[in-house]
């Protein structure tokens, strides 16, 4: 007999909106960390405590990093804009 | 009318014993599609109702009906269950409100695989619009079986 084991459950979403803006590279930097480590809630306090520490270590190579890929892709667009001839919407990302 | 709870519809568990979900990386496609509280939808639905059917939202505001692909990742155990897990969703440069969305197979003639209730109506203007999927646990993931 199954009982309650084998019974496929769903979980729950969530949903992040924004108005006029995108989400912040805090946002994303936080939802891939989720992705990448998972702490139990059973684990030790001291297991805890070492991965709490890794996180934060790896939260704040993902923001340096997120923020240079969009530094990069501005220039990208800068360029493509200014080569199409709308300097004004070039200058515009430059400033951002 | 509310939009229904959370659920696995019925199609996808025998589709599950038939073989006809492969949720690997690489295996079927799976959507996203996005719903008003106007929805007659249940876990009785067997197919993904079609463009623009059963409060699918318009087709404006940067939604494209049908919805969007999800990217799929491999399904593990963990701990206690069996678990898969999508990337989170992102709807971008959206104007619209959704209650709820339906996830379909489209790999496997667009049979239905789960309704997801937002609970309130979320609503984007010219922002991004983003269906978070929770952690690929033995007690959260998406679709877990134990």
């Amino acid at each position: 007999m199954l009982g309650q084991s084998g019974v496929p459950q769903v979980g729950s979403v969530t949903v992040k909106t924004t108005s006029h803006t995108g989400l912040p590279i805090e946002h994303w930097a936080d939802r891939c960390l989720e992705r990448i480590i998972y702490v139990a809630p059973d684990s030790t306090s001291i297991m805890k405590d070492q991965a709490e520490a890794y996180r934060a270590n790896i939260r704040a190579v993902l923001i340096h990093y997120m923020t240079q890929a969009i530094k990069s892709d501005r220039t990208t667009l800068y360029n493509l804009f200014l080569k199409q001839g709308h300097r004004d919407m070039a200058e515009i990302l430059r400033k951002l | 009318m509310a939009f229904p709870s959370d659920t696995l519809t019925n199609t996808f568990k025998v589709g599950l014993l038939q073989g006809l979900h492969d949720f690997r990386a690489a295996g079927n496609t799976f959507n996203i599609a996005l719903y008003d509280d106007t929805t007659t939808m249940t876990a009785g639905t067997a197919t993904y109702p079609g463009t623009g059917a059963d409060g699918e939202l318009a087709a404006s505001g940067n939604y494209t009906q049908g919805g969007q692909a999800l990217a799929s990742v491999d399904p593990v155990w963990d701990t206690t269950a069996a678990i898969c897990d999508f990337a989170d969703e992102v709807f971008s440069n959206a104007t619209f409100s959704a209650m709820g969305a339906l996830i379909y197979d489209v790999t496997a003639s667009n049979a239905t695989v789960a309704l997801l209730d937002f609970v309130t109506l979320q609503t984007a203007t010219a922002g991004d619009f983003t269906i978070q999927f929770p952690a690929a646990a033995a007690a959260t993931a998406i679709i877990r079986i134990a």
